[in-house]
């Protein structure tokens, strides 16, 4: 029983390794070519006034959309492609745990017979308080 | 050249550095789910329906939510309010809770696998989440009790 557990358990961890792996290694490869042309440039003057909110440098932003519209896969491999300082992974992940996947989560508890509309918003307040408060906390310490 | 080379390295290396910490997660849930443990051991948990001011049949849908994740989490749910265990209050404390705070474990160790800090990711939800719901729960009891005394 013990060792059929750890069997299924096992499988599951691959499953999951390949379908993450499907989605983290072209978002890198992406990434990682942006990052050699002037675009990468052009997206992190675009939202440098925002990140610099939370402390983020602005590069940060694609992070960002790509956790919430897509999901945390995704955005972990943008995350290694850019290289950000551990405060800034903190921050990023912080946001990131309270809204992500917004698509095909809100869809998850809508099913529930929650309004959708409302979890968004709570979702994404948290994740901008979190990130202010976490990211000038963060800017005193280091 | 050089662009490709390090998009596969790179690339390569992330999914390594994270597979050697999600296989051993996904072993440890299988292992809690197959065994039902966390059945066994909701009653430490039930003063958190004297919180929120649920039924105590909520709390095990709410525990599976933070431990194994949303989708999972709402199998569960969705199977107990079938079986009429629990109230439209219950569903809305537990998906405020589930909505904020949920596969913990997973998710907090798949940003420490790219370098975060984990306890302060887990603490910070895990608080904000029970804030929150206090807070739901608080303002939907006192409509509840405005309707009661109503009739």
């Amino acid at each position: 029983m013990l060792i059929n557990s750890i069997k299924t358990g096992f499988k599951k961890g691959l499953e999951t390794t390949w379908m993450l792996g499907k989605i983290i290694i072209p978002v890198y490869f992406i990434i990682t070519i942006l990052k050699h042309t002037v675009i990468i440039n052009w997206i992190a003057d675009a939202f440098r006034p925002i990140m610099a909110l939370f402390n983020l440098s602005g590069e940060a932003a694609i992070v960002l959309v790509l956790g919430n519209v897509l999901n945390l896969y995704a955005a972990i491999g943008a995350i290694k492609a850019i290289e950000l300082s551990p405060l800034e992974v903190t921050v990023i992940a912080m946001m990131l745990s309270f809204s992500h996947s917004l698509l095909v989560e809100t869809a998850v508890t809508k099913k529930l017979g929650i309004s959708g509309f409302k979890v968004v918003a709570v979702r994404l307040m948290l994740a901008i308080a979190s990130g202010v408060i976490l990211g000038r906390l963060g800017g005193l310490i280091s | 050249m050089e662009v490709l080379k390090e998009g596969f390295f790179g690339s390569i290396h992330s999914v390594y550095s994270i597979a050697i910490i999600i296989i051993p997660i996904m072993i440890a849930l299988q292992v809690l789910k197959d065994f039902k443990i966390l059945d066994k051991i909701t009653k430490p948990f039930n003063f958190l329906s004297r919180i929120f001011k649920t039924s105590d049949e909520a709390v095990l849908p709410l525990l599976v939510g933070i431990i194994f994740g949303l989708s999972y989490g709402a199998g569960v749910i969705i199977q107990s309010a079938k079986e009429g265990e629990l109230t439209k209050r219950d569903l809305l404390i537990i998906t405020i809770f589930l909505a904020t705070c949920h596969a913990v474990f997973e998710d907090t160790l798949l940003f420490v696998a790219v370098g975060a800090n984990g306890f302060i990711i887990i603490g910070t939800r895990l608080v904000a989440a029970f804030i929150l719901t206090c807070f739901i729960a608080k303002k939907t009891s006192v409509v509840i009790s405005l309707n009661a005394n109503n009739k």
